[in-house]
């Protein structure tokens, strides 16, 4: 009993002194949840990719720190931040005042909207023109609580995935498809077969932002990510990323 | 000993206590004990589903009035002597059986959808009369075969014809064996229309889970659909019932 006691507080002070020595070699963790392409994903080799992970690393540069991207599941993403764990959640983190007051954010470094997207032949321009049509999204999803409160007149109809939904739209059975505008932009502008046929009819003009994460009290390196989102901008590394990933 | 005055229990009273009551009563029991104790949120689930309950309904009668002629030219075709005929639909037969509904409904709406477009509506009564008319091809196959030999000799000799004999002589007397299994199938074919809801449906289950999904109100959700699924293939099973004692009238005079 005794020894094993003893190996635990070995095996605990040894990750406290390896961990320690990562914050000391100013190498941050960064945690990501890569189940949402293409914000973050794992590829093949199951790295976690993505515009997030790359987003983060420039940043980093940027401010003369490194950082180093670890796969961290959603669940408990926040309790291992605020214990300390690692030092930035870069996962398309929406800023919100109920975590705010629990986490420091970063300025907002992406903001998603609810897309519309239609066929290309189309020309549908907002929610008073979809009426008497039928627009499908994924079953539980922020965009169909979005089609619903526009009140349109239009048929709602919602899909497991967001992917059937796209498919039917190419199959002329429904007229537009409601989703995150990272999704939105996927398939419109990059996805071989729908890119083609799709178009972006409009977005809904409130959005919410992405931000990074910190501990509650680390201003000092809220600061140095906030100058180091402000150079990647400047230097038009933002604009490489938007395209890179997410067609924009 | 038991006194003689003391009252027994007849069998004729209790009759009214069988699994069919129990279920059908507990069912509308708990939904409305549900619906008055908590009106917020069992109240708000029920107002949400009516019009999901007639896609249901609307599926579930299309499939059925395409389903049972199917499955009689089916059952006909597998004891058909044309070997093309008999070949044919034994074949729809194996490769229907061995495909699960939920992957035909898949592949009527989304994948075939690359060929010919076909309405949701359209898709779910393909699929499941298609699949249950396989089923119910074995179903009547078997009732026509359960019919003695003896039946359609004395018809032939009396000069009907291989039509008039099996309309007139042989499928009047199948359809009592036929009927329960039938029946049977239909029941099934009602909580199988909960699978459209993949094809973005707006059926009870799809209405249900969108209601869900909004809410977080799983549990609420689903006691609620399950309730209602419940009470519904109760009734019809009790029209089957129904259905079986009428065509058994000869039967129990004897």
């Amino acid at each position: 009993m005794m020894r094993t006691l003893r190996a635990l507080l070995f095996a605990l002070v040894a990750g406290g002194m390896l961990c320690g020595n990562a914050l000391a070699a100013d190498k941050l963790i960064v945690a990501s949840d890569p189940t949402w392409p293409p914000i973050e994903f794992l590829d093949a080799q199951k790295n976690v990719v993505g515009f997030d992970p790359d987003y983060i690393t420039a940043v980093a540069k940027e401010a003369g720190l490194s950082v180093e991207v670890r796969n961290i599941a959603w669940d408990g993403i926040f309790a291992g931040v605020g214990a300390g764990t690692y030092d930035i959640v870069a996962s398309g983190v929406s800023i919100t005042p109920e975590r705010e007051k629990a986490f420091d954010f970063t300025i907002p470094y992406y903001t998603v909207h609810q897309i519309v997207v239609t066929r290309k032949a189309d020309s549908y321009a907002d929610f008073a023109s979809l009426k008497g049509k039928t627009i499908g999204g994924q079953i539980g999803n922020t965009g169909i609580r979005v089609a619903e409160k526009a009140k349109s007149g239009a048929t709602i109809k919602e899909y497991d995935d967001v992917g059937l939904a796209m498919q039917d739209l190419l199959n002329n059975r429904i007229d537009a498809v409601i989703c995150d505008s990272p999704v939105a932009l996927y398939y419109a502008n990059k996805k071989e077969g729908f890119n083609d046929k799709l178009r972006i009819a409009f977005h809904t003009p409130e959005g919410e932002s992405f931000g990074f994460v910190v501990r509650k009290g680390r201003k000092d390196l809220v600061e140095k990510l906030n100058k180091g989102i402000e150079a990647v901008r400047a230097k038009g590394i933002e604009k490489e990323l938007l395209a890179k990933w997410l067609g924009e | 000993m038991v006194p003689e005055r003391v009252a027994k229990a007849e069998k004729k009273d209790w009759a009214f206590i069988n699994a069919w009551s129990l279920s059908l009563f507990g069912a509308i029991a708990a939904l409305f004990t549900l619906c008055t104790l908590w009106p917020e949120p069992y109240l708000d689930v029920l107002s949400f589903l009516p019009d999901g309950l007639f896609v249901t309904f609307e599926v579930t009668v299309l499939s059925i009035s395409c389903a049972v002629p199917l499955g009689l030219l089916t059952g006909l075709g597998r004891i058909s002597k044309n070997r093309a005929i008999n070949l044919l639909a034994s074949t729809y037969v194996e490769i229907i059986r061995g495909i699960p509904l939920l992957v035909q409904i898949f592949y009527i709406y989304y994948a075939l959808a690359k060929f010919l477009q076909v309405s949701g509506l359209t898709s779910a009564v393909i699929a499941i009369s298609f699949c249950y008319g396989a089923y119910m091809g074995e179903v009547f196959r078997a009732g026509i075969m359960a019919i003695s030999k003896g039946q359609s000799e004395a018809a032939r000799s009396l000069g009907f014809n291989r039509f008039q004999t099996m309309f007139y002589v042989i499928l009047p007397q199948a359809w009592r064996t036929i009927l329960p299994p039938v029946g049977n199938e239909c029941i099934a074919m009602l909580k199988d229309t909960s699978l459209v809801s993949v094809m973005a449906m707006p059926d009870l289950m799809q209405r249900g889970r969108s209601f869900a999904a909004k809410t977080y109100l799983y549990f609420e959700t689903y006691t609620i659909i399950a309730l209602i699924y419940l009470i519904i293939t109760l009734l019809l099973s009790k029209g089957v019932s129904f259905m079986e004692t009428r065509l058994n009238y000869y039967d129990k005079r004897k």
